[in-house]
C-alpha cells in the first residue's frame, strides 16, 4: 500500500483536481455556454495562492499553516467571482462559436498579462519555493477529495432546484426560456461565475502542491484537456465530467505503464509514452462527430416512459 | 526613434499583415462555403512550414522518432514552398474528410465541426511532435536566393529595410489579387458563390458540391501552409504547437475583419499586424504584450462590433 | 376550479372600458421593408381577440414586438396602464403576459412535467443557496411547484404522460402542452401564435373549446394570430385583420367579414 501511495499518489490527486476542472466546464455548460476559460481562472487562483503564501504569509520553515491556506481559498474565490461577472457581463452575449473564441482570448490575456507584469508575477519563470501546507504530495488529497465532492454534491443539488432548472432551460432554448420569465444574462453570468470559482479554488491547491506555479499552468492547450474530459466523459450529467477528467488523466498512465511491456517495438512503445495529447485530438474529433453526449449519459440513470407506439416521435422545432 | 525603426516597424507590421491575410483567407474560404469554422487550419500551418523544411533537405534535430533524419531531396526555396504547400492542400481533403464529412452529413451543429477539427488539429500536431520533435526550426538565410537582405530607399543616412517583409507583402498582393479573381472571374468561383448561398439550388443546376468542398478545403489548405512557411522564413518555425496558436490569432483575424469575405480577412490581418508591430515602438519589458494583441483587439471586436469591421450585422430569426 | 393560491397579483385599478394592452402607433422596419406600418388597437380584458392576415402581414412581428423579441421602430406599447416599450422578454413575461411559438419551442429532451415545473419560474423564490442546501423555503416550494404543475397537466389532460419527453407527444398535443407551460406563468394576457397550425379538422375544432375554456377558467385575456378563418369567427370577440403591415379592419367578426376593404384583400381565401 505504501509504495502504491509512492508510486500513484500524485497521480491520484491530480485525477482528483482535474476532475473537479472538468466540473468548472460543466457548470456554465448547464447554461448552455461552452466557456473555455477555465485555465484562465485557474491560473489566477494559483497566482493568488503564490502571491500570498510567499510574500504576505511567508513561512521561516515547517508546514504552511491552515489558515492562512483558508484564507487563500477564500480570496481566489471572490478574485475569480469578481473578475468572471465583468467578463461574463461583456462576453455571455455572445454565443456559440464566438462566445468560445471570446472565453479563449479571455484565457490568452491572463497567461500573457502574468508573463508582461513580471515585477509581480516573476514573469515566464514564474513563482517558485510555495509552501507546503500538508507534507506529501498524496495528503493533498485530503483538500482535493472533499472539494470534488463538495462540486459534485453541489451540482447535483443544482439539477434539481429551481436555479438549476433556470440554467437547463436557457441550455435547452434560450428564447422560450426569456419568454418564460428567465432572465437570460443573469443566470448565464452566475453559472459562468460559479465554474471560475471552482477552477480558481482548484488553482490554489495545485499552487501548493506543485510548489511553483508559472503561466504555462494556464492556457489554451488546458481548454483543450478539460473539453476532452468533458466531451469523453459525458457533457449532459454531472457525473460525466467526473469520470471523464479521472480517466483520461488515468489513460496516459496506463498506456506508459503499457509501454513498458517486454517485446514492444520502440516506435510504439515511444509512441505509448508521449501520444498523450495524440490521444486526446483523436478523442476529442471522434466524440464530436459520433458521441458528442459522451460516455456517461443521463439515459443510463433516468427512467422514462418510452414513447407509445402508435404515436411515432414528431421533431420539436428548435 | 529614428526614421528608418519607424518604417522597419511598419514593415514588419505590413509583412506580419501579410501572412495573417493569407492564413486567414484560408479560413474565410471555408467559413463562405460552409459556415463553419475550420480549426484545423493551424495544423496545416504547420504541415505546410514542416513539408517545406523538408523538401529543403534540412535535417531534423535530435529529437522525436526521426531525428537526425533528412530527405534525400533539395528543391530549391520557392518550389519547396509550392510544393510544401500542396502537399498541405491535399492535407486540408483529407481533414474535410475526417473531421467535417461526417457532421454534415448529418447536419450538425456547427460547434461541433468546430470541436471535431480542433481535435483533429491536436491530434496532427502533437503527431509532428512525436516524430520530429519540439524544437524551434528555422530556414536557411539565403532563402530568397540572391536577393540582398536588406533595400535602402535612399536618404542620408541611408533608410534600409529588410528585403523579406517586402517580399512577402508582395506575395500577399499576388494571392489577394489572385483569390478575388478566381471568386469574381471565373466559373469556378461563380460555383463557390452558389454553393455558398444555397447548395442544394447550386446541386439541382448542376454543380457538384461535394468536389467543389474538396476544392475549397484543398485551396484553404494550400494557403494556410503557404503562411506557414512565409512564417517560418520571417522567423522561425517556433515549434509544431505554434500552428494552433497561430490558429487561433487567425481567428482574432477574421472575427476583426468580418467573417465570409476576402476583404475582411485582409482588413483583419493588416489591422492586427500593424497592431503587433507598433508594441515595437514600446521599452522592450513590454513586447511580450505582443502575444495579447490579437486577442484582445478580438475581445474588444467581439463586445462593439461583433458581426467585424467590414461584417454585416448578423440578425436572428424567431 | 379555483385559481393558484399563489402571491396575489397586484392589479392597477382601471377606469371603466381602458383595455389592458394597448398597442399605439407601432411601425418595424427592416432596412427598407416595412413590416408593421403604424399599427394601433387596444385588447381588453376578458375578451379573446383575434389577429389575422396572409403570411408575412407581419402579424408574428407584431407579436414578438408584444412580447419583447423585437424592438419597434417606433411607437408604444401599455399594459395595465403602464408603458413598457422597450422592455426585455423576461421582464415582460414576469409582468403577466405569456406566450406561444408559431415553431413550438418547447423544451423537448425535458419531460412534460419539467417543463411546466420550468414554467413556474417566475412564482417562485428559491435562490442558489436555499436551493442547493435544502434550506427554507427550498423543500416546500419544490414540493409545491411539483403539484402545482400536476395540477396544470391534468387540467389540460396531459398528467398521464408527465413523464414523457416532450419532443415524444403527438403534435395536437404538443401545442397543448405549450400552452400549459404559458399558463404555469399565470398570465393575465396570453399570446398564442397560430395554434391551430398542424391541425386536423378534429383538432381544430377541439381548439376552439379549449381555449374557451381556458380563457373562463383561468380569468385571461388571449391574443391569437390565426391563418384559419372559420376559427377565427367562431371564437373572437373581436378581430383585427393585417394586411403587408397595415391593420385594414377592426371590429366584431361579422362586421369583419362583410368589410369592403377585407374583401378585396382577401378575394378567394378560406
Amino acid at each position: 500500500m505504501q509504495a502504491f501511495i509512492q508510486v500513484y499518489g500524485f497521480l491520484l490527486v491530480t485525477m482528483v483536481l482535474q476532475a473537479t476542472l472538468a466540473l468548472s466546464l460543466y457548470l456554465p455548460l448547464m447554461a448552455g455556454q461552452l466557456s473555455l476559460a477555465s485555465p484562465g481562472f485557474y491560473a489566477i487562483g494559483g497566482y493568488v495562492a503564490a502571491l500570498l503564501s510567499t510574500r504576505v504569509f511567508p513561512v521561516e520553515r515547517g508546514l504552511y499553516p491552515v489558515p492562512p491556506f483558508l484564507f487563500e481559498l477564500f480570496v481566489a474565490a471572490l478574485l475569480c467571482g469578481i473578475v468572471a461577472v465583468i467578463v461574463g457581463f461583456t462576453a455571455l452575449r455572445l454565443r456559440g462559436i464566438f462566445l468560445a473564441l471570446a472565453t479563449i482570448a479571455v484565457v490568452e490575456i491572463i497567461r500573457v498579462s502574468a508573463v508582461a507584469f513580471q515585477d509581480f508575477t516573476g514573469g515566464q519563470i514564474g513563482i517558485s519555493a510555495i509552501p507546503d501546507p500538508i507534507g506529501s504530495q498524496f495528503g493533498y488529497i485530503l483538500v482535493a477529495a472533499p472539494l470534488l465532492l463538495f462540486a459534485m454534491f453541489f451540482t447535483y443539488r443544482l439539477e434539481r432546484t429551481r436555479v438549476g432548472r433556470a440554467f437547463t432551460a436557457l441550455r435547452e432554448d434560450e428564447l422560450a426560456a426569456a419568454a418564460i420569465g428567465i432572465n437570460p444574462m443573469a443566470y448565464k453570468v452566475l453559472a459562468f461565475t460559479l465554474g471560475a470559482m471552482l477552477a480558481g479554488v482548484t488553482g490554489v491547491i495545485s499552487a501548493h502542491l506543485l510548489s511553483t506555479w508559472n503561466p504555462s499552468l494556464g492556457t489554451f492547450d488546458g481548454s483543450i484537456l478539460i473539453l476532452a474530459y468533458v466531451l469523453v466523459g459525458g457533457s449532459r450529467t454531472f457525473l460525466g465530467p467526473v469520470v471523464g477528467g479521472m480517466l483520461l488523466t488515468a489513460l496516459p498512465e496506463g498506456l506508459r505503464a503499457l509501454a513498458g511491456v517486454n517485446g514492444l517495438p520502440e516506435w510504439l512503445s515511444q509512441l505509448l509514452k508521449d501520444s498523450r495529447l495524440i490521444l486526446f485530438g483523436v478523442l476529442i474529433a471522434l466524440g464530436a462527430a459520433f458521441f458528442p453526449q459522451g460516455l456517461i449519459t443521463p439515459d443510463l440513470f433516468r427512467r422514462r416512459e418510452p414513447a407509445p407506439l402508435n404515436n411515432p416521435p414528431t421533431p420539436v422545432a428548435k | 526613434m529614428t526614421l528608418t525603426f519607424v518604417l522597419q516597424n511598419l514593415f514588419n507590421g505590413i509583412a506580419i499583415g501579410s501572412v495573417y491575410a493569407i492564413f486567414a483567407l484560408g479560413y474565410t474560404l471555408i467559413f463562405s462555403i460552409l459556415r463553419v469554422i475550420n480549426f484545423a487550419h493551424g495544423a496545416v500551418f504547420t504541415l505546410g512550414a514542416y513539408f517545406t523544411y523538408v523538401l529543403l533537405g534540412s535535417k531534423f534535430g535530435f529529437n522525436g522518432l526521426l531525428a537526425n533524419l533528412s530527405a534525400p531531396i533539395a528543391l530549391p526555396f520557392l518550389l519547396a514552398m509550392f510544393v510544401g504547400a500542396l502537399l498541405a492542400g491535399l492535407c486540408g481533403v483529407f481533414i474535410e474528410r475526417v473531421a467535417f464529412r461526417p457532421l454534415r452529413t448529418r447536419g450538425a451543429d456547427p460547434l461541433l465541426s468546430l470541436v471535431s477539427s480542433l481535435g483533429v488539429a491536436v491530434a496532427i500536431v502533437n503527431l509532428i511532435q512525436y516524430l520530429v520533435g519540439a524544437e524551434a526550426y528555422s530556414y536557411p538565410d539565403n532563402a530568397f536566393g540572391s536577393l540582398p537582405p536588406a533595400v535602402n530607399f535612399g536618404g542620408s543616412p541611408p533608410i534600409l529595410i529588410r528585403t523579406k517583409p517586402i517580399i512577402i507583402f508582395i506575395a500577399c498582393i499576388i494571392i489577394v489579387t489572385l483569390l478575388t479573381y478566381l471568386i469574381n472571374r471565373t466559373k469556378l468561383g461563380k460555383a463557390l458563390q452558389a454553393i455558398a448561398e444555397d447548395s442544394i439550388t447550386a446541386s439541382l443546376l448542376g454543380i457538384n458540391p461535394d468536389r467543389l468542398i474538396l476544392f475549397t478545403f484543398f485551396l484553404s489548405g494550400f494557403l494556410g501552409g503557404l503562411a506557414g512557411t512565409l512564417v517560418g522564413v520571417n522567423f522561425s518555425i517556433a515549434g509544431p504547437n505554434f500552428g494552433i496558436t497561430y490558429g487561433l490569432r487567425g481567428l482574432a483575424v477574421i472575427v476583426l475583419g468580418g467573417l465570409g469575405d476576402i476583404p475582411g480577412a485582409v482588413v483583419g490581418g493588416f489591422v492586427i499586424g500593424l497592431a503587433e508591430a507598433s508594441i515595437g515602438f514600446l521599452p522592450s519589458q513590454y513586447s511580450p504584450l505582443r502575444d495579447a494583441v490579437p486577442f484582445v483587439l478580438l475581445f474588444i471586436i467581439l463586445l462593439v462590433r461583433p458581426q467585424g469591421i467590414l461584417g454585416r450585422a448578423l440578425i436572428q430569426k424567431v | 376550479m379555483q385559481p393558484s393560491d399563489s402571491v396575489p397579483r397586484i392589479t392597477t385599478p382601471k377606469s371603466a372600458g381602458l383595455p389592458t394592452l394597448e398597442v399605439h402607433n407601432i411601425v418595424r422596419n427592416f432596412g427598407g421593408l416595412v413590416a408593421v406600418n403604424n399599427v394601433s388597437f387596444g385588447v381588453h380584458k376578458d375578451e379573446i381577440f383575434g389577429l389575422i392576415g396572409p403570411n408575412g402581414a407581419g402579424k408574428t412581428t407584431l407579436f414578438n414586438i408584444i412580447t419583447g423579441l423585437t424592438m419597434p421602430s417606433s411607437g408604444r406599447l401599455v399594459y395595465d396602464g403602464r408603458d413598457y416599450t422597450g422592455e426585455k422578454p423576461h421582464q415582460i413575461a414576469q409582468k403577466g403576459i405569456a406566450r406561444t411559438f408559431q415553431n413550438i419551442r418547447l423544451f423537448g429532451n425535458l419531460t412534460a412535467l419539467e417543463n411546466v415545473m420550468i414554467a413556474r419560474h417566475t412564482h417562485t423564490h428559491s435562490n442558489l443557496i436555499t436551493g442547493v442546501f435544502g434550506l427554507p423555503p427550498g423543500p416546500a416550494e419544490e414540493r409545491r411547484t411539483r403539484e402545482k404543475s400536476m395540477e396544470l397537466l391534468d387540467l389540460i389532460g396531459l398528467a398521464d404522460r408527465a413523464q414523457m419527453q416532450a419532443r415524444n407527444f403527438a403534435y395536437g398535443d404538443q401545442r397543448r402542452l405549450e400552452i400549459a407551460r404559458a399558463l404555469a406563468l399565470e398570465p393575465s394576457l396570453l399570446l398564442l401564435d397560430e395554434p391551430a397550425a398542424g391541425m386536423n379538422t378534429n383538432e381544430k375544432a377541439g381548439l376552439s373549446d379549449f381555449i374557451r375554456g381556458v380563457r373562463s377558467d383561468f380569468q385571461l385575456t388571449v391574443l391569437l394570430i390565426e391563418h384559419h378563418v372559420p376559427l377565427v369567427m367562431g371564437l373572437c370577440d373581436r378581430i383585427a385583420v393585417l394586411h403587408f403591415g397595415d391593420l385594414i379592419a377592426l371590429g366584431q367578426p361579422t362586421a369583419v367579414q362583410n368589410d369592403p376593404a377585407v374583401i378585396e384583400a382577401y378575394l378567394g381565401d378560406e
